[in-house]
């Protein structure tokens, strides 16, 4: 079965393996992190704009200059956290004598953050979903502001849709995580034991860390 | 003596034999007794008068008949036409049922006995008509009535005539009011004496409350009435409670107000509750606080929580208190918000998100389904 792209998500095995026979590609992978970053950005423009709503309309002019920082940062955000990522798999790969150019670490990287652009997709419909069903006030007072900024974060946090979003979150990490296996076993020429434990450990670790959030054991 | 001489003294014998006991007899026939039942009458009043005359002489005395006349008080019965004889040293009694027709003061009707030798006996009859009532007075009464709320009123009946009066009875006349008892019986007061009876009173609408007084003087019924106008007024003694210290906090979802609830009033308000009014919605975990019986002078503390519109600057705060008897009373604080600020979740974002949960099962089989093709394939 040859659907492309797509060929990642179901068969990643088979598209890491076919990638092999190729140079290493940025374009594609870069692509895709530009598409998660978008998402990204939107999702972030939607909860400054709710911030911003709560500011007298005099200071709500400066609102696209916020929108614009949320955008940029998020951009950046999103390969800055797809750098990170492969630096990380790569240096752990290391430990389990892991053999292949960082470039092919951060093309099959890359490759990976699909699902993540697909959950950001579904995570941004919830966003909205969520703020969209709260009233917030027009406030004047800073002190107001931080008070009602900080009530924002309890209910959205305290929203049982924002907890299924979080759940939501993990399934896509599982997913991503799934394909750097066999993208890391290619990449850097590992048993299929070795890759998983280079994937799973900082992947276990990250979910243990949204989990514990989620749960509240951690303000 | 020659025997015409003989026949004409036994014939005058005979003749003198005949008359002369019944001469003598229409003397000894006097009135012993008369009684009225009852012993004083109200003009119109029906009443018995019995009257009881007594043979004293050695011989029976023929009475013709006997009947009693008379105005102001008029025999309603008929004369007796044909009494006949009256045997020596017994008594006979005639009743004749008689009306009040004149004005009150004491009437003497005479009774009349015809004999049958042509003379009679006349008696006068003293009857008394007296026109005063029973007296009825409201001595005890609720400082001030109020809707729905019970109150004990108190009726004392007096009886300054000069004989008992029988069957005195209490009956609440009207509308708008419900009374316990339905009628209070006090029965017989004799000259003088006063009787009780209280009610409880429970007054829906501002109206007249009329306590009709019966009572029977004799045969005949009289009735009085008292009215006791019921009005709507604030009870001096009744529970007041006010909301103090208030203190509004916003807070994830909405707002809490923490404060104190003080009964300033002289009686106790029971089964006290305290919740937010409209335009606020309630929300968990305190939509409303029941702080329970609230004594005199004590204070509560409580606390409710609430959302309210974005607009919303006040809000009103609901405190209700039953009295003893269960009335309800209602009372509203309205609390400023706006020195707060917060955020509040919509209608519609309560309970659980059921289709966020089946896009997240949708989600999780086509990802498990995922990773299980893509291992499958390896």
């Amino acid at each position: 079965m040859n659907t492309g792209l797509l060929r990642v998500l179901i068969d990643p095995g088979r598209f890491f393996e076919d990638r092999m026979q190729d140079e290493p590609g940025l374009k594609m992978p870069a692509l895709i992190v530009l598409i998660y970053a978008i998402i990204s950005a939107v999702a972030a423009a939607l909860m400054v704009n709710v911030i911003i709503d709560i500011l007298p309309a005099e200071a709500q002019a400066f609102a696209v200059f916020g929108i614009a920082i949320a955008v940029v940062g998020a951009l950046i955000m999103g390969f800055l956290t797809w750098i990170v990522v492969a630096a990380v798999l790569h240096i752990i790969s290391m430990l389990f004598k892991g053999e292949g150019a960082f470039t092919r670490t951060l093309e099959f990287t890359g490759y990976a953050f699909l699902p993540q652009a697909i959950g950001g997709i579904i995570g941004a419909a919830f966003s909205y979903r969520i703020i969209s069903g709260l009233t917030i006030p027009v406030v004047t007072d800073p002190e107001q502001i931080i008070m009602v900024t900080e009530a924002l974060a309890e209910m959205i946090a305290a929203d049982p849709l924002t907890q299924i979003a979080s759940l939501v979150g993990i399934l896509f990490v599982l997913w991503s995580a799934n394909i750097l296996i066999f993208g890391m076993k290619h990449a850097r020429n590992l048993s299929t034991r070795d890759a998983v434990l280079t994937v799973g450990i900082p992947v276990a670790l990250y979910i243990a860390y949204i989990l514990i959030t989620l749960l509240g054991l951690i303000p | 003596m020659k025997p015409f001489n003989l026949i004409i003294i036994a014939l005058i014998c005979i003749a003198a034999g005949l008359v002369a006991p019944a001469t003598a007899g229409t003397a000894d026939v006097v009135v012993t007794s008369s009684t009225i039942d009852p012993p004083v009458l109200m003009k119109g009043d029906v009443g018995t008068l019995t009257v009881e005359i007594m043979n004293n002489g050695a011989e029976p005395v023929a009475i013709r008949n006997a009947r009693l006349y008379g105005s102001g008080v008029v025999a309603l019965s008929d004369a007796y036409p044909s009494v006949g004889d009256i045997g020596a040293g017994t008594t006979k009694t005639f009743t004749f049922t008689i009306r009040a027709d004149g004005g009150e003061g004491t009437f003497y009707p005479p009774f009349v006995l015809d004999f049958q030798n042509g003379g009679a006996l006349r008696y006068p009859v003293p009857v008394q008509v007296e026109d005063t009532p029973l007296t009825a007075s409201i001595v005890g009464k609720p400082d001030a009535f109020t809707e729905g709320r019970r109150g004990d009123v108190t009726i004392r009946v007096g009886n300054p005539r000069p004989n008992t009066a029988s069957g005195v009875q209490v009956i609440p006349q009207g509308t708008g009011f419900s009374a316990t008892p339905s009628s209070a019986f006090i029965g017989a007061l004799t000259a003088d004496a006063a009787g009780t009876a209280v009610f409880n009173l429970t007054p829906e609408d501002e109206t007249d409350v009329t306590f009709r007084v019966l009572w029977r003087n004799g045969i005949n019924t009289h009735a009085i009435d008292v009215t006791l106008p019921v009005t709507f007024g604030e009870d001096k003694r009744q529970a007041d409670l006010f909301v103090t210290n208030v203190e509004v906090t916003p807070e994830a979802g909405g707002y809490r107000i923490v404060g104190d609830v003080m009964n300033a009033g002289l009686e106790s308000a029971r089964s006290v509750l305290i919740r937010p009014g409209a335009p606020a919605t309630p929300t968990d975990p305190f939509r409303v606080y029941v702080v329970g019986t609230l004594d005199p002078d004590d204070a509560a503390p409580f606390e409710v929580t609430f959302r309210a519109e974005r607009d919303a600057t006040t809000i009103p705060v609901v405190v209700e208190y039953r009295d003893d008897d269960g009335n309800r009373y209602t009372g509203t604080t309205t609390v400023d918000l706006s020195g707060t600020v917060t955020v509040s979740a919509g209608e519609s974002d309560e309970g659980i998100p059921i289709a966020g949960i089946a896009i997240a099962v949708l989600i999780a089989i086509g990802i498990i389904g995922a990773i299980y093709y893509s291992w499958r394939r390896k």
